[in-house]
């Protein structure tokens, strides 16, 4: 007999009780961003940037409560959502460092900053340290040419780098970000 | 030509040590908001016909002539919406996130002139999200020009309240295609849209709307100021007026650097940036890596939009100038650009997709040193049946990979070659081997 009787869904998507979307995110949205458009559609991208500055990734139950608070379907949501650079879909270490290794950085030499951190830290680009605190991927362009090679850490871009100075920066990094730093 | 110093640049000094970031006391101060008022005091056909006539052409990379875009808004359709394009992911690009930097009253001024000019309601400026800093001086700035009636207000002679945002992307090139931003805009994946319908007819919302560079924008207080000829007069007939120039690679000072349209690349390099930083120049990419390059015979070549006629390159893009010396493997530098454009790809369009895919592929081989002679057939052939100038795609991402693979192969066939060896690897044809591998 070929009854199913497990809840594939919850079984893949784990769940928690307390909502992602909390009564406080929700207000924000409504309050600054539901006005400046003329669909809530459109504040998804504002909403999910949000949510990856509370949480440092987006979780299928957060998909699914955005769809509601949205007024779209969870298809939509998560088209959207798996299309941008920015938003991830697992969790990273609580310093996100995006090397740039576009043309301009290098030529200006960002494999040595690579070569530093995998040296420093034991990581390559898309994995995590033990202890939570870095991970490091490989970005394209920055915008930041001029300062090649450049990398952004979290949300403070660090220019003109130096293997040795920026791995030692690193290091000196508190254990978790301040809050206006992050 | 007579350019007498620094346009857009004229409030950031060329000591990094004197920069600093303008705030709008000081913006006022130095004469800003001041050509807002004239606009204000012309009618919006005035101010549309003197844009036209000024020659401003757009600066965020297609050099489409700005009066003529926004001539194409419908009489009478409203709500219209103007999309700030602050997306600036082109590699080499750096310069609208320099003028903010320091001088970001100089685009709310040219936003709020456009409203004006164009009745627009909104205004978003759609700014890319690596661009963490820049997101929060111009949301400052905003509260500043909020605080003192540029935005919020009835446009002047209208019902119209004018209103301005900043809606940050997440990283994403093609959402610097303008009908990408708009996908993005409106909260969805950032996939192009066929044209036409054109933005100026169905837009942001289905709206009409106009989407501007954020250089384009900070040209119009200027214009506005000094006017049309004086505007003219700088550059060359097809290419009026200042630019700005990103200068990034191999020289001694990157950066960016103020000059009128049409002067030589080698006198930028040279007299701006510090002259080529170890070794002699060998190739240069114009503005922006989907130009394509300009060979070792072409230092001369005039930085204006006629430079892709002239010097086969794809245009003169963003001009953010890359430079490459005789120590530079530029099949590893090709490998990087067409990287970029498999990964930047939206997907939507097979040819696209598919091609930058195979060629990054390809040029991964050759680097690795398993490289086909007909791999550089193969390259050449991808690189001319994908784009949408070919006509086989629908926005032009792939364009900028077709040109940059196609001035590599031609201009430096030597490095390529020199690559490619017979179908003879290590003894076995490639071909038995693919047999034997199934």
């Amino acid at each position: 007999m070929a009854w199913i009787v497990e809840d594939r869904l919850k079984q893949y998507q784990p769940t928690r009780s307390e909502p992602y979307l909390t009564a406080e995110i929700r207000s924000h949205i409504e309050q600054k961003y539901f006005p400046r458009y003329p669909r809530k559609q459109a504040a998804l991208l504002p909403l999910f940037h949000t949510i990856m500055h509370t949480y440092g990734y987006i979780a299928p139950q957060a998909i699914d409560e955005a769809a509601g608070f949205l007024g779209i379907s969870r298809a939509e949501v998560q088209d959207a959502v798996t299309f941008y650079e920015e938003f991830r879909l697992q969790p990273s270490g609580r310093y996100v460092v995006n090397v740039c290794r576009s043309i301009s950085c290098e030529l200006c030499g960002h494999k040595a900053v690579l070569d530093k951190i995998r040296d420093v830290f034991g990581i390559e680009p898309g994995e995590t340290t033990d202890d939570d605190k870095f991970t490091v991927f490989e970005v394209e362009c920055l915008g930041a040419c001029e300062q090649a090679p450049c990398a952004l850490v979290n949300e403070d871009l660090h220019g003109c780098i130096k293997p040795d100075e920026f791995a030692a920066h690193l290091r000196t990094l508190p254990d978790h970000p301040a809050a206006a730093g992050h | 030509m007579a350019f007498a110093g620094p346009v857009l640049l004229k409030r950031i000094p060329d000591d990094p040590a004197k920069r600093k970031l303008i705030n709008i006391e000081e913006y006022i101060a130095t004469g800003g908001y001041e050509s807002l008022r004239k606009a204000q005091s012309m009618t919006p056909d005035q101010i549309i016909q003197l844009v036209i006539d000024s020659n401003l052409r757009g600066r965020g990379g297609a050099g489409f002539p700005c009066g003529s875009k926004w001539k194409f808004l419908p009489k009478d359709l409203h709500p219209r919406y103007l999309a700030v394009n602050f997306d600036e992911s082109e590699p080499g690009t750096f310069k609208d996130r320099y003028l903010t930097d320091y001088d970001p009253h100089i685009l709310l001024e040219g936003i709020a002139i456009a409203a004006f000019a164009n009745r627009i309601s909104i205004s978003y400026i759609y700014i890319r999200g690596e661009y963490h800093l820049q997101a929060k001086i111009l949301e400052k700035a905003l509260e500043e020009a909020y605080a003192r009636g540029i935005f919020g207000q009835k446009i002047p002679g209208t019902d119209i309240v004018h209103n301005c945002y900043v809606h940050r992307g997440a990283g994403a090139y093609i959402c610097g295609e303008e009908t990408g931003l708009l996908e993005s805009l409106e909260g969805k994946r950032g996939w192009p849209r066929i044209k036409p319908p054109f933005p100026a007819i169905a837009g942001a919302f289905a709206k009409p709307t106009i989407i501007n560079n954020v250089e384009t924008l900070a040209c119009l207080p200027y214009i506005i100021e000094h006017g049309a000829d004086w505007f003219k007069a700088m550059g060359t007939p097809s290419s009026a007026g200042p630019k700005l120039f990103g200068v990034s690679g191999l020289v001694n000072k990157p950066g960016v650097y103020e000059e009128e349209l049409g002067i030589k690349m080698s006198t930028l390099i040279e007299k701006y940036a510090g002259g080529i930083k170890g070794g002699k120049y060998r190739a240069a990419i114009p503005g922006g890596v989907s130009m394509g390059v300009l060979g070792t015979d072409q230092y001369d070549a005039e930085l204006d939009f006629d430079i892709g006629r002239k010097y086969n390159v794809l245009g003169l893009g963003t001009a953010g100038v890359i430079v490459m010396t005789d120590k530079t493997d530029l099949v590893v530098m090709l490998r990087n650009i067409v990287r970029f454009f498999a990964h930047e790809s939206c997907g939507q369009c097979t040819p696209c997709r598919e091609g930058t895919a195979w060629m990054h592929k390809m040029l991964n081989r050759i680097v690795a040193g398993y490289g086909k002679p007909r791999d550089f057939d193969m390259l050449m052939e991808i690189g001319l049946s994908m784009g949408s100038m070919p006509g086989t795609t629908i926005c032009g991402l792939a364009d900028g990979a077709n040109w940059a693979v196609r001035t590599f192969l031609q201009k430096f066939p030597e490095d390529f070659k020199a690559r490619l060896k017979s179908d003879q690897v290590q003894g076995v044809t490639l071909d038995a081997q693919a047999a034997a591998a199934v």
